[in-house]
């Protein structure tokens, strides 16, 4: 997720400290609370399935470079990196493989793409 | 307690009407889910002939950083266009394009008041019987839009003209290079989308039309009985290929989950009646062309609005929203109009 979780939460705790004071107008108050509201319900479904899915992608594309994912530490963060480490890889693999015409390597990328979508997509999302 | 902008803004509006006197603004009010401006409702009151009159009006105000980064006079000037016209549009009251009076530019429009824009409003139930109505009209007017002349108009003034066979590749160099600038992540899918598109060009358009740069279910006010009173939020409004507008608003991010073009309706009903209303034919593989663009533009917008919160220039609950909830259901668009989902 970007931007990060804990980055949002904590931009979050600081929206609702700002909406208990007097000063804030009551125009700007509500809209700000219902979105803060409907953001912290996907902030709690990604809270547990973050890693999973970031360790699931990780190992899936790495086996399809014939890499290896780093697994130094499961902090969501570190896992995150070496995610956009594997999938700035993914792209330049697809790249080579569209310019040398294998058809059964685009495929595999694909369907990993596809795997990728489901993997990241929310509950309730309304699009 | 008032909103501390009411004062300012009375002040601002005062200055721009001598006739006036005892101008005041009351009721200022947020409206949420403008993300590239603030957007505002307010009642403004003042004496004029020995009279206190009232009008309801609309602030729409940059923010300090935005999803997108776009001309306020381009948007001012496209709504002053089409108002009287069969494309119905609030009509614009004042222009200010210095940070002097309220701290960043502004426009100032009429209300339209008494009417819904929210989708999931929409699509609640009150509405069913009427969708189709909002659907014939939604196709309608985006027509009227694509027939329209923009020298006529007199846009050309303030929008570049690009030539008929180089308004894909404005568009495209554009929008890639939002997300060349502003991607914090990799998007393997973007990227592939974006391939595909400079390998399989559209063919060159068959008219220069105002394109209003992001017509979709949620831009437009509906009233009870389906009719559509107003089109909003013209701010990426620019001259190019009509087929634009049209795959924007065909795009599967704008279905809303109901599996219909713009949730109102099946695509080859959607194109048919554009292609009635604008007199102009809609080719299929250039629609497709269009369609898969628009979800790479779409792209770029969400990639837009992470990168607005990581700089710490906007940090905006509606900003997180978008990112979130919008750049995996984007590359998911892309996937289903390529065919790989």
């Amino acid at each position: 997720m970007t931007p990060s979780v804990p980055a949002v939460l904590f931009e979050l705790a600081a929206l609702m400290a700002r909406a208990t004071e007097p000063g804030m107008p009551e125009a700007e108050r509500a809209p700000a609370l219902r979105m803060s509201a409907a953001i912290l319900a996907t902030a709690a479904e990604q809270s547990d399935a973050a890693a999973d899915h970031l360790v699931a992608e990780n190992r899936a594309i790495a086996a399809l470079l014939g890499d290896t994912a780093s697994e130094a530490s499961f902090r969501v963060s570190a896992l995150k990196s070496e995610n956009d480490r594997l999938r700035g890889r993914l792209i330049e693999a697809h790249v080579a493989a569209e310019q040398a015409g294998d058809q059964v390597r685009q495929d595999a990328i694909w369907a990993e793409l596809v795997a990728g979508v489901e993997r990241r997509n929310l509950a309730n999302c309304p699009f | 307690m008032s909103h501390p902008l009411e004062p300012r803004i009375a002040a601002y509006i005062a200055g721009k009407t001598p006739q006036a006197s005892d101008v005041a603004v009351s009721g200022l009010e947020r409206i949420s889910g403008g993300a590239s401006r603030e957007t505002y409702r307010f009642v403004l009151t003042w004496r004029e002939d020995g009279r206190t009159l009232s009008r309801r009006m609309i602030l729409r105000r940059d923010p300090p950083a935005s999803l997108i980064d776009t001309e306020r006079r381009i948007e001012f000037e496209a709504y002053a266009a089409f108002h009287g016209s069969a494309v119905p549009v609030p009509q614009m009251l004042w222009l200010e394009e210095t940070d002097d009076a309220l701290d960043h530019p502004f426009f100032i429009a009429e209300e339209l008041a008494g009417f819904q824009a929210a989708p999931q409003l929409l699509f609640s139930g009150p509405y069913d019987a009427v969708l189709p109505k909002v659907a014939e009209r939604k196709w309608t007017i985006l027509g009227e839009i694509a027939k329209a002349d923009p020298k006529a108009l007199g846009l050309d003034r303030w929008m570049e003209a690009p030539p008929l066979d180089g308004c894909w590749k404005r568009e495209l160099d554009d929008w890639e290079g939002v997300i060349d600038r502003e991607a914090a992540e990799p998007y393997p899918i973007t990227r592939a989308a974006i391939r595909w598109l400079r390998a399989n060009p559209p063919p060159p358009a068959r008219k220069l039309s105002v394109v209003h740069g992001d017509y979709r279910t949620g831009n437009f006010l509906y009233d009870e009985a389906g009719e559509i009173r107003g089109v909003l939020d013209w701010e990426m409004s620019h001259l190019g290929d009509p087929l634009e507008d049209l795959g924007w608003g065909l795009q599967p991010v704008w279905q809303f989950s109901r599996g219909l073009a713009g949730g109102l309706a099946s695509q080859a009903d959607a194109v048919a009646t554009w292609e009635r209303a604008s007199g102009l034919k809609a080719d299929p593989a250039a629609l497709h062309w269009w369609t898969l663009f628009n979800c790479v533009k779409g792209q770029g917008i969400w990639v837009g609005s992470a990168r607005a919160f990581l700089d710490g220039g906007n940090r905006d609950p509606i900003i997180i929203y978008s990112a979130w909830w919008l750049l995996n259901i984007q590359e998911r668009a892309m996937l289903r109009v390529m065919g790989k989902l």
